[in-house]
């Protein structure tokens, strides 16, 4: 039976391969930037401390975000390609918890497909290395959901919610069912008069103290409050729902699982042809590439995290948590403050869990 | 600690009614040295040492396991981590210090009456501004289980000490959540409780601790303190 030590000296090798030179962040990291970037959910998860200048600061509880972070500080004119290796730390239910992480991120190649069969292959490769068998590879497509809301009969005004949710299906679930429910009887009766209602909320805030412009506007809160009015109006159809709770549960063997939902998406008119040709193209040269790992599709399978774009992936093995994981995420760049998006693509593989699975 | 350890709040209203609560129970809280000493005893039965602590140390020295039991606000556990609440037994509401948990918006937002409507105030924030959904709180680990109960991620919390119900006013959050009893605080605010916004109906309670050391000799005097408020005795190690 191979020792970590020897998997992980195994997976290391293959790291070298695609990047001569390891990237290493501080451990100690600016918490702030994580819950800028991520929000509260993944804040929680974070390993705290304050330091005597009041500052919240964290153990990194990933490289993407500093190795996005050097990038930029660099000036992100060209390419660069990242490769990393060392601890990381997160809070879990049962405690705080290290991990070895390993990964490579390539930022700013200008041929995005390929950068990701790159990061592909360093995948498959790791795996290969540490001599796992039975892998199942999942793809999941941010953008085919995004094509999915552009096309469907959707109110404009539902767009950024439902895609905000993709990825927790929850939240989407939650919101899905209570789109499908008959309106409250109190959300009924007359539509009031937008001017009016703005002049009316304006001055209960200007009474209340509250600022016009730094929160929510009373153009806004109108708006909103209209909408909700109106919802028979701005109600998504019967229709579109059915069509986006059968594309979610979409879950399966690739070839058949895309074929899915490239029928449902024709059958409702939506033009889906690019992000079905892109998943069906990486698929078909990692499957060249590596006949053995079974790949699988995931309408519904998303990171929940707003900068992905594009393509996402995990793998894992029989009945084993996620031993890798990545994918495109050109907004991340842009989030961080870059003038436009940037191309980007990663992954991030689990050294424990993979020293775990090859010793079972 | 070879015996038991009970915490009571130092001072204010809330030792006072402990006081009682405990008299009709049938046992005396003294103070041997006047209101400043922080050691006394419980008149009715051996073993037992009464600390007098805020109600916040309460909370958190019981789910340390420095204290065998005390009286303290069910919030205030919560409040300790995410864990405390399974690191302690509510063993009996005693019908005081009564507060809500709730999360209140200002009242100008009225298009927000459910939390359905604030997770999709959260996605817009997301969607058209440059900053996070804010919300000013002490509350912090009930707030994240809330929120995440109804499936809201877009949020940032805006730690808050003091005079939470002051922040969306001041511009430090767009809404809070902070407990309430009457209400009247809230509304002289420009505030108003979700209809659905009821995160935790707190009061004080006899709390134990699972984490203390439990000899025999405190068993048995938690036991009888647990018998004199006609709890049923139970397994502590559970």
């Amino acid at each position: 039976m191979p020792t970590v030590a020897d998997i992980a000296r195994k997976l290391g090798a293959v790291l070298d391969t695609y990047v001569p030179e390891r990237t290493e962040p501080d451990l100690l990291v600016p918490a702030n930037d994580y819950f800028e970037l991520a929000g509260e959910e993944f804040g929680r998860r974070l390993m705290l401390t304050t330091g005597v200048d009041g500052h919240n600061y964290c153990l990194r509880p990933d490289f993407t975000l500093p190795v996005a972070q050097g990038f930029l500080r660099n000036g992100s004119g060209g390419a660069a390609s990242f490769g990393y290796w060392g601890k990381v730390f997160r809070q879990r239910s049962d405690g705080p918890a290290e991990f070895t992480q390993m990964g490579l991120e390539l930022l700013g190649h200008a041929d995005a497909d390929d950068a990701l069969d790159k990061v592909l292959r360093f995948v498959v490769d790791s795996l290969e290395a540490a001599e796992l068998t039975d892998l199942t590879l999942t793809f999941g497509s941010v953008a085919l959901f995004e094509a999915l809301l552009r096309g469907a009969d959707i109110p404009e005004v539902w767009v950024p919610r439902l895609r905000h949710r993709f990825g927790n299906p929850v939240a989407l679930d939650a919101l899905l069912l209570r789109l499908g429910s008959a309106p409250a009887p109190q959300e009924a009766g007359a539509i009031p008069d937008r001017t009016q209602l703005i002049a009316e909320i304006t001055e209960q805030m200007l009474t209340d103290g509250l600022s016009l412009t730094e929160g929510r506007t009373p153009a806004e809160i109108a708006d909103r409050f209209i909408e909700k009015r109106e919802l028979e109006a701005a109600r998504v159809p019967h229709d579109t729902l059915g069509l986006l709770k059968a594309f979610l549960s979409i879950s399966g063997g690739f070839e058949h699982a895309v074929a899915e939902a490239a029928r449902l998406c024709a059958e409702h008119d939506i033009d889906v042809a690019a992000p079905i040709d892109t998943l069906r193209r990486h698929a078909a040269r990692l499957t060249d590439f590596a006949p053995n790992i079974a790949l699988s599709f995931a309408a519904g399978f998303a990171p929940r995290l707003h900068y992905y774009t594009g393509l996402v992936f995990e793998v894992r093995g029989q009945g084993t948590d996620v031993l890798a994981s990545g994918g495109q995420y050109d907004r991340l760049l842009s989030a961080l403050g870059a003038d436009r998006e940037i191309p980007a693509s990663g992954a991030a593989i689990w050294v424990e869990r993979i020293g775990e699975a090859a010793n079972v | 600690m070879s015996e038991l350890v009970l915490a009571v709040p130092s001072k204010g209203r809330l030792e006072e009614q402990a006081r009682a609560v405990f008299e009709k129970a049938g046992l005396m809280i003294t103070r041997p040295g006047g209101a400043r000493a922080y050691q006394g005893e419980l008149r009715g039965l051996d073993g037992v040492t009464v600390r007098f602590l805020s109600a916040g140390e309460i909370a958190r020295e019981l789910t340390r396991g420095n204290l065998h039991v005390g009286v303290t606000g069910a919030d205030l556990i919560h409040e300790v981590s995410e864990a405390a609440p399974n690191q302690v037994i509510f063993a009996k509401p005693l019908g005081f210090g009564e507060a809500d948990v709730v999360i209140a918006v200002p009242d100008a937002w009225r298009d927000v009456t459910h939390m359905d409507d604030l997770s999709d105030v959260g996605a817009d924030f997301g969607a058209h501004k440059t900053r996070w959904l804010r919300v000013a709180t002490k509350y912090v680990n009930l707030t994240r289980a809330f929120f995440s109960r109804h499936g809201i991620a877009e949020y940032r919390i805006v730690e808050s000490l003091g005079a939470t119900e002051a922040a969306p006013a001041n511009g430090s959050a767009d809404l809070i959540v902070d407990i309430t009893t009457t209400g009247n605080t809230l509304k002289a605010n420009g505030l108003r409780v979700l209809e659905d916004g009821l995160i935790l109906k707190s009061q004080a309670n006899l709390i134990v601790s699972r984490k203390a050391a439990w000899s025999p000799a405190a068993r048995q005097s938690m036991n009888a303190l647990l018998q004199a408020f006609g709890v049923a005795h139970f397994d502590l190690t559970a």
